[in-house]
Order: C-alpha cells, then sequence, then structure tokens
C-alpha cells in the first residue's frame, strides 16, 4: 500500500518505519528540515514540508495514497490535514492522532478521519482492563 | 449583536473593546486565564476559559446563539477547525478567521472560511505605499488582493478606446465619469482628455496600470 505519515520524530517515525518495515511503501511528511538523510537510510521517501499547504501533500503523493495518517502533535492540525486529505485528494482512508483526549469526538467523518488513534485514551482502557 | 471571538491576543484585546464599547455582546473565549486582566475596565461581555476547537467550550460560549463568530488565535489551524464548527455546526450567520501563515490560505478558501490576512495586507498596504502613492485606491477588497483605482486620463491619451487598458484577470474599467456624468462605458468608447476612469485592478498589477498611465496625470 501507498502510504502517507505526517509528523516528526517519535510516533510518526516509528509508525512510518513499522509500516515500511511490513512491506509498505511510506512517505514522511516532516516541517523539521534536514531529515530526509537519515529517514532515506531507513528506506523512507521524505518530503519536507508544511502539510498544510496543498503543495506538499500533493509532491507526497496525496492524490495516489491509499492511506494518509496525520500524526503530528497538534490535534488543530492532524484535523485540518485530514479533511484536506479527504476532500481534496480523496485518500480512500484517513487515520489520524488524537493528543488530547478531550478532542476524542472532533476526530470524525465531519473531519475526513476514518479512524482515529488515541495513545491516552488507549493506554487508559488498557490499564481500566488489566486491573 | 452577539459576538464569540476565540483568541485574546493584541488584536483580539483591540476588536474586543471596540466591540464592546459599541454595544455589542461579547464573549471571548481563551486558553490563558490571565488575559482575562488585559479586558477594558467595565467589559460588559463574559470570558470563557477553554479551547476555541471543542464543542462545550464552544456551546459554553453561546454560540448556538451568535451573530458573529471571530478566530483570532495565533494558530491557523485552531482557526479553521472552530470556524468551520461556527458555520457549519451551529449555523453562525457571519464567521471570519485570521489567516498567519499565507501559504495556508489555499486551506481556508478550500473550506470555504473567509479570512482577514495581517501578513498579506500589510505587504499589499506596504508596497502600495512604497510603489503606487499615485494611485491611491477608493475601495480596497478581500485582504488587499484587489483595488478600486481612479485616475484621470492624461491628455496624450485622448483618443485611446477602453478596451485598450483591460487586462483580463488584472485590470478592467469600471466606470467613465465625463463632465460631471458618469456611466459605465463600452469597451470601444473612445477616452477624451478630462475623463477620468475608476479600474478594477490586482494588486500585483498595480505597476503595469501606473505605466499605462505614464505617470503623467494627476
Amino acid at each position: 500500500m501507498r502510504i502517507i505519515v505526517i509528523g516528526g520524530t517519535g510516533l510518526a517515525e516509528q509508525v512510518a518505519d513499522a509500516l515500511h518495515g511490513a512491506g509498505d511503501e511510506v512517505t514522511v511528511i516532516d516541517t523539521e528540515p534536514g531529515r530526509e538523510s537519515a529517514l532515506a537510510k531507513a528506506g523512507l521517501r521524505a518530503v519536507h514540508g508544511d502539510a498544510l499547504v496543498p503543495s506538499t501533500l500533493e509532491a507526497a503523493g496525496a492524490l495516489r495514497a491509499d492511506v494518509l495518517v496525520a500524526c503530528t502533535q497538534s490535534d488543530e492540525d492532524n484535523l485540518v490535514i485530514s479533511l484536506l486529505a479527504k476532500k481534496r485528494f480523496n485518500v480512500p482512508r484517513v487515520v489520524a492522532r488524537v493528543n488530547d483526549p478531550a478532542n476524542d469526538e472532533l476526530f470524525n467523518h465531519s473531519w475526513g478521519v476514518d479512524a482515529l488513534v488515541s495513545p491516552a485514551t488507549a493506554l487508559v482502557s488498557m490499564i481500566r482492563q488489566e486491573s | 449583536m452577539q459576538v464569540v471571538i476565540t483568541g485574546c491576543g493584541r488584536t483580539g484585546r483591540a476588536l474586543v473593546t471596540r466591540l464592546d464599547a459599541e454595544g455589542d455582546k461579547v464573549t471571548v473565549i481563551e486558553l490563558d486565564d490571565t488575559v482575562k486582566r488585559g479586558l477594558p475596565a467595565g467589559f460588559r461581555g463574559r470570558f470563557v476559559l477553554g479551547n476555541g476547537i471543542n464543542p462545550r467550550v464552544l456551546e459554553a460560549a453561546g454560540i448556538a446563539h451568535a451573530e458573529a463568530f471571530v478566530a483570532l488565535t495565533p494558530n491557523d489551524s485552531a482557526n479553521i477547525v472552530s470556524a468551520r464548527a461556527a458555520r457549519d455546526i451551529y449555523r453562525v450567520p457571519h464567521v471570519l478567521a485570521r489567516l498567519h501563515d499565507p501559504a495556508h490560505a489555499p486551506v481556508y478558501t478550500e473550506f470555504g472560511i473567509a479570512t482577514v490576512g495581517s501578513v498579506q495586507t500589510t505587504v499589499n498596504r506596504v508596497i502600495q505605499l512604497l510603489h503606487h502613492r499615485m494611485l491611491e485606491p477608493h475601495q480596497t477588497f478581500g485582504n488587499g488582493e484587489t483595488l478600486l483605482v481612479r485616475s484621470r486620463v492624461p491628455a496624450y491619451l485622448a483618443g485611446r478606446r477602453v478596451a485598450e487598458f483591460n487586462v483580463p484577470g488584472e485590470i478592467g474599467v469600471v466606470e467613465l465619469s465625463r463632465a460631471g456624468h458618469s456611466k459605465i462605458p463600452e469597451p470601444s468608447t473612445p477616452l477624451e482628455d478630462g475623463d477620468v476612469l475608476s479600474f478594477i485592478v490586482a494588486a500585483t498589477s498595480l505597476g503595469r496600470l501606473r505605466s499605462f498611465l505614464g505617470g503623467k496625470w494627476s
């Protein structure tokens, strides 16, 4: 699958790595310059830029992507990127990260989000199940 | 008018002060509790602490009954998220959002959100004042991208036709005043010495219009 992952080091990078390891064609968009070579070494295609600018998403191949993962540390950015991906680029599957559980309810189809990943909520529900 | 504003920095505070003085019912949404102190003395509106992208915060601010919503936070994405909710979910009649990074303008356009862009407005105004002082606009549209400019036709252009000034997408002649009478001219109308023309012109084409007019006009 062709997958675009948006976000910097941390969760976004780990997601990109894992997907690439599983055989997917992964492109990472990050606002931080100079990460291209490190990402290329890991076998990832990198686009340096702001994913809120449609031309950046296009350069990353949004028109042909099967999946887009909005994984930045800003919920607002993730929502806007998700809607842009869905509305403008018709990306079939949009997955977004929720940083603040208070924003969980916003991450739905009205913002182009097909599935949400909420690390905090996942962790809490796991803790509840264990105890 | 009932107005909800998110973001109360310099611009927000100035706007709130003005609206409050004009008798509007203003509710301010802010993440930072300390900005409350910066509100004008005797402020009659309300202050809601929270993030304006959160539906419950918007509802606590009375968004459902607001006549206007203005997103003025320093974050373009936050402004887009709350402005879109105000317009599409709460059906607020007048919604405006501040645009900081001009590169984000296409996103606002894509989602149909009217913007107030400080960077673009400032750049257009500075260029206007530096390069095109003689073409003082009667009216500017949007964030200064399009202007309405009036100018007397210089004598040496008498006999030229209106159509010669029209450049699609850049410059259009929209009105002609001659001997105290105004009309909307035909493209074939010949110009006379003393005519005053109204042009609609793109800010980026002011230089072109100025060169048409040769700088020899008053």
